[in-house]
């Protein structure tokens, strides 16, 4: 088991952002979340990234508390902004998780790749040296990407990652992301805005609704891999978008 | 990306490239002119209306002391740039460091914040008699008010640039178990380095303010001094000359300023 969230809720003062959302996800799996806006997608995955604590319930990430998994890097987070750090180059950025505690003497896993093999794999061979301000939006989240996997996460928690991109590439990054989890067989958590999008990548697509934010469903998509853009365009894949729309419009 | 891309975007670049060197040019031929037709007017006018050397002298009279007292202003231009390079060191490093413990402790801000608003909001002009008495007419007092005229937009712009680091980068940090000092070697103090810099270009010209205040109190040498002792004797050629090097060492400083930035915040 990757996570498992039991009866957990959150609350920010006397507001209840989440209540009693129960899950198992299994290792390996892609998960995609969605739900209207300000349900607590994002708190869900900050819930699981031992950035909120739950206020009742309990969560797990690999048999761990969320606090132990994170001192060990069980999991990375990729935000829907690139969030990386300015002055420093693109290598520069995706080794900053192997500097931090390495003064300390903290044992800082690293995966077999190295961070160069890491921007290679993303597709950005020969942009080791640029600084943020030099790439382009999507380039920069396919640092922040190699950045995430660089510890070799079991975990990866993605919170609109591609959220803020054009079409195309949104598809190539999409595409990309699937390859990227068949390779490593990490598990992730990916919250998204659109149905397509989620319906694309996950096996699962999570369903939350609002006020208090719960689970509303869970539905498998039972659509075979690897997974090609012109999926897209066939009858299933359809008659799932509608289906994910219907629940989405009486959440 | 293709090759042809890559051929299309240097053609383009060239071609911003050119444009930009052409505006840089314009950019400083208009200033450029416009200066020299200034100081044509102010000649001709002093020369035609026939105004008294000791009221304005020409430009032509200040290039001549240029060679003439070229030893005089030499002699006191190096005390005044020792104590505002001096000031400039000791304000903006005292700035910083209490810019770092009211980052780090809110009971620090909140005890020594409104000292240094206070402090700031007396005129440099009025506390300066009392640093020349306490500290004597020697170089320490010219040194504290140089340093002192630095001292507080640094200190406000390090807080702010040490606070402006994105919620999302701290929470980066946090997943990455990132201990309190980590945070602010890799992420606080260079997040803060463009504030700081542009903390540094006021005080590279403000600290020359403060050295020359200093020497107007109490000092026999330096550029302030020089200023009165040439007011008094009515030697305006001098005066003019000595402001004019006064200015010179502020864009010196300011300059040096520049490119540390330049060559520092590469992003
Ligand atoms: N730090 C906080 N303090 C108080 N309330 C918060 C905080 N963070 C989130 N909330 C509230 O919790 C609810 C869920 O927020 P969350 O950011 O998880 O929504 P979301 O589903 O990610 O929305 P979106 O799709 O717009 O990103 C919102 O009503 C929000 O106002
Ligand atoms: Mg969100």
């Amino acid at each position: 088991m990757a996570a498992s969230l039991n009866r957990a809720s959150v609350k920010f003062g006397n507001f209840t952002a989440l209540r009693d959302i129960s899950l198992d996800i299994e290792a390996g799996d892609f998960w995609t979340i969605l739900g209207p806006s300000g349900c607590g997608k994002s708190t869900m995955l900050r819930l699981v990234s031992d950035l909120v604590p739950p206020a009742s319930g309990t969560v797990e990430i690999l048999g761990k508390t969320t606090e132990a998994a994170r001192l060990a890097r069980e999991f990375a987070f990729v935000f829907q902004d690139a969030t990386l750090l300015p002055w420093r180059s693109a290598l520069k950025n995706v080794e900053l998780p192997l500097e931090i505690g390495r003064k300390r003497g903290i044992n800082i896993p690293t995966g077999e790749r190295s961070p160069r093999e890491l921007l290679e794999l993303v597709g950005l061979k020969g942009r080791e040296d640029a600084l943020p301000h030099e790439l382009s939006g999507g380039m920069r989240q396919r640092v922040a990407i190699a950045r995430a996997l660089v510890c070799q996460p079991k975990l990866l928690l993605m919170d609109e990652p591609f959220g803020a991109l054009d079409e195309m590439t949104r598809d190539h990054l999409n595409l990309q992301l699937l390859d990227i989890w068949r390779e490593t067989g990490t598990t992730i958590l990916f919250v998204t805005h659109s149905i397509p999008e989620a319906i694309f990548l996950g096996q699962k697509v999570l369903m939350l609704k609002a006020n208090p934010g719960r689970v509303k469903d869970v539905v498998e998509v039972d659509l075979p891999f690897p997974r090609e853009i012109a999926l897209r365009d066939t009858p299933q894949f359809n008659s799932y978008c509608a289906r994910l729309r219907a629940l989405l419009e009486d959440c | 990306m293709s090759v042809t891309e890559t051929a299309v975007e240097n053609v383009a670049t060239e071609r911003m490239l050119s444009a930009q060197s052409r505006t840089r040019l314009v950019n400083i031929a208009i200033p450029l002119g416009t200066a020299v037709a200034l100081l044509l007017i102010w000649q001709i006018g002093v020369r035609v209306f026939e105004v008294p050397i000791y009221i304005a002298p020409a430009p032509t009279d200040v290039l001549h002391v240029f060679q003439t007292d070229f030893a005089l202003l030499l002699r006191n231009f190096w005390p005044t740039f020792l104590e505002s390079l001096a000031g400039f060191f000791i304000g903006n490093m005292a700035a910083i460091l209490i810019a770092v413990a009211f980052v780090h402790s809110r009971l620090v801000e909140r005890a020594f914040f409104p000292i240094a608003v206070f402090i700031n909001t007396i005129p440099i002009l009025a506390i300066a008699p009392i640093l020349v008495l306490i500290f004597g007419p020697g170089m320490t007092a010219k040194v504290v008010i140089a340093a002192l005229i630095c001292f507080f937009p640094t200190l406000v712009n390090m807080v702010r640039g040490l606070q402006s680091v994105s919620p999302q980068t701290l929470e980066l940090a946090r997943i990455l178990s990132a201990s309190k000092s980590e945070v602010f070697w890799k992420i606080r103090l260079p997040s803060s380095l463009p504030f700081l810099f542009s903390a540094l270009k006021i005080a590279s010209t403000t600290c020359v303010i403060g050295a020359i205040v200093g020497e107007w109190i109490g000092a026999n040498v330096g550029l302030g001094a020089l200023i009165i002792e040439s007011t008094f004797n009515f030697r305006s050629p001098l005066l003019y000359a000595t402001v004019f090097v006064s200015s010179g060492l502020s864009v010196l400083l300011f300059a040096s300023v520049t490119i540390a930035e330049k060559l520092i915040v590469r992003w």
